[in-house]
């Protein structure tokens, strides 16, 4: 699991920041990032380029996306 | 919990560019008939006083924030508007015909130009809220989308009164209802489609874009609701001609001034004290509005017309301020995010896009331009200086947006995707 925690980040550093790391993914690796919203534009980015991802809201203002590019691999949130 | 956020809901690039590209070319044009006449178009009522007023209201301002409302009402609304592509191209077409002939209109004292106008500025407005709209009722939560829904609603109402003055103008004959009719319309355009967009991307920007503590639920439930019902008692004031119409204009005043210390405030106490040229613009951008509003303030104590044309000037100037510093944001974006989305591994990162220097450039041009016009609200040669630092101003944001789509394009065809890895 690679932890991404990108809520101290201003706009548009979460994003890129996420995108970089889905770019070098391989295998069954799974991205863990923790943002302070839901970085909708993301999910597009990794659904047209071969990914999956789970996106889960905590709390208000905190988020956990889980991002990879496995088939197999079952994205789950373990604290809800 | 889910995982099925609908996808595929980002307009392609070309339908926000194509209404972002204009807007120099319009600020350009509006820079030369500044430089014509500057005592004309700072004198009331003067056809090229007109003239400059809507290539500046709807040339550059409007026609930005359509181009930006096709682009967050897809990404914060959920629902994507219907054949984005298609829809951009008639709108951005008859609007930009709709404006020239409005400009040409006033400026030329046509009368089929007025009727040109009424026709594609009527339509391409009313044709925008009527795609958009319908998006925005049912079960939408969100307060940006509130105050889109408000801003549209009123940018419509706009229309229509501005197609009924144009008919008044083509015709020579003005009804007894004309300066209700006028000041309705530019309350409306001001308040309702400017101010209230502005407080709505406020609302979404500033807390995303710089990390800072979102406004009071109070405020964003119910900043909308005040400015609607205070223009719609406004207007039947006008319409009525009842007394102490100025009370509306006060309470719309007071939220104003509220909403410039709470977005001030919080960009003061923003948790990461990055530099960004974004938010100079912002702070330009509510200082601006601060002069505004007590410049008319002081208009109405006193009745000085060049007070009345000033806080125009700085209202004109504040709602600029935003769109540059949002354009400075939304350009770079798009770019990254559609290379990003088409797989390209070379994208360039959103910094390099539009480097810094020139978007620094770009506020000093702005504050040498905001400085002249207000200025020249009061010593109309000054207007000279203002045409020529915003002819840069815009020239250089011309430059900068065909750059970034050079970029674009030169990625496109010389790029290297996932698949090519």
């Amino acid at each position: 699991m690679i932890l991404l925690d990108t809520r101290e980040f201003d706009h548009p550093l979460p994003l890129e920041m996420a995108v970089e790391a889905f770019k070098k993914l391989s295998g069954d690796e799974v991205i863990h990032m923790i943002h302070r919203r839901e970085p909708i534009p993301l999910f597009e980015i990794i659904a047209k380029n071969g990914g999956r991802y789970l996106s889960v809201m905590e709390t208000e203002g905190l988020w956990h996306i889980y991002i990879t590019r496995s088939r197999t691999v079952e994205l789950r949130h373990p604290h809800v | 919990m889910y995982n099925g956020l609908s996808l595929d809901q980002a307009p392609p690039i070309s339908v926000v560019m194509r209404f972002f590209l204009t807007v120099p070319v319009f600020g350009i044009l509006l820079c030369c008939v500044l430089l014509v006449d500057p005592y004309a178009v700072v004198t009331p009522a003067h056809p090229l006083s007109l003239t400059a007023i809507h290539l500046m209201f709807l040339g550059v301002i409007t026609m930005a924030m359509i181009g930006a409302l096709f682009q967050m009402q897809s990404v914060l609304g959920g629902r994507p508007i219907p054949s984005a592509a298609g829809n951009a191209l008639l709108i951005h077409l008859f609007l930009t015909i709709g404006i020239l002939s409005l400009a040409g209109a006033f400026a030329f004292n046509a009368a089929v130009l007025f009727i040109m106008a009424s026709v594609f500025l009527g339509a391409s407005i009313l044709y925008s809220a009527n795609l958009i709209l319908p998006l925005l009722f049912g079960g939408v939560t969100h307060e940006t989308l509130r105050g889109m829904r408000l801003a549209l609603i009123a940018l419509s109402f706009t229309a229509v009164l501005g197609v009924v003055m144009a008919t008044s103008y083509a015709n020579g004959v003005f009804s007894s209802m004309h300066e209700a009719l006028r000041f309705s319309h530019y309350s409306l355009g001001l308040i309702g489609w400017i101010a209230a967009l502005i407080i709505a991307v406020a609302f979404q920007v500033i807390e995303m874009f710089y990390v800072t503590p979102p406004y009071s639920i109070w405020c964003k439930r119910n900043v909308f609701r005040i400015i609607a019902l205070s223009l719609v008692l406004k207007m039947i004031w006008l319409f009525s001609s009842l007394p102490f119409v100025w009370v509306f204009d006060l309470v719309m005043g007071a939220l104003l001034l509220g909403f410039i210390v709470t977005t001030l405030k919080r960009l003061k106490i923003r948790k990461r004290r990055v530099s960004d040229v974004s938010i100079w613009f912002w702070i330009a951008g509510m200082v601006l509005l601060f002069v505004s509003i007590n410049l008319y303030a002081a208009f109405i104590w006193n009745g000085a017309v060049e007070l009345q044309r000033a806080s125009l000037i700085a209202f004109a100037l504040f709602s600029l301020s935003i769109i540059l510093g949002m354009m400075g944001k939304i350009v770079p974006f798009l770019v990254w995010f559609h290379l990003n989305s088409a797989g390209y591994m070379d994208t360039p990162i959103m910094s390099n896009i539009i480097p810094s220097q020139r978007a620094k450039a770009l506020f000093c041009l702005f504050v040498l331009t905001a400085i002249a016009a207000l200025s020249g609200g009061f010593f109309p040669d000054l207007l000279i200086l203002s045409a020529l630092a915003g002819g840069a101003m815009f020239t250089l944001l011309l430059l900068s947006h065909v750059k970034a789509l050079t970029l674009y394009r030169h990625t496109l065809r010389h790029g290297t995707r996932f698949e090519q890895v």
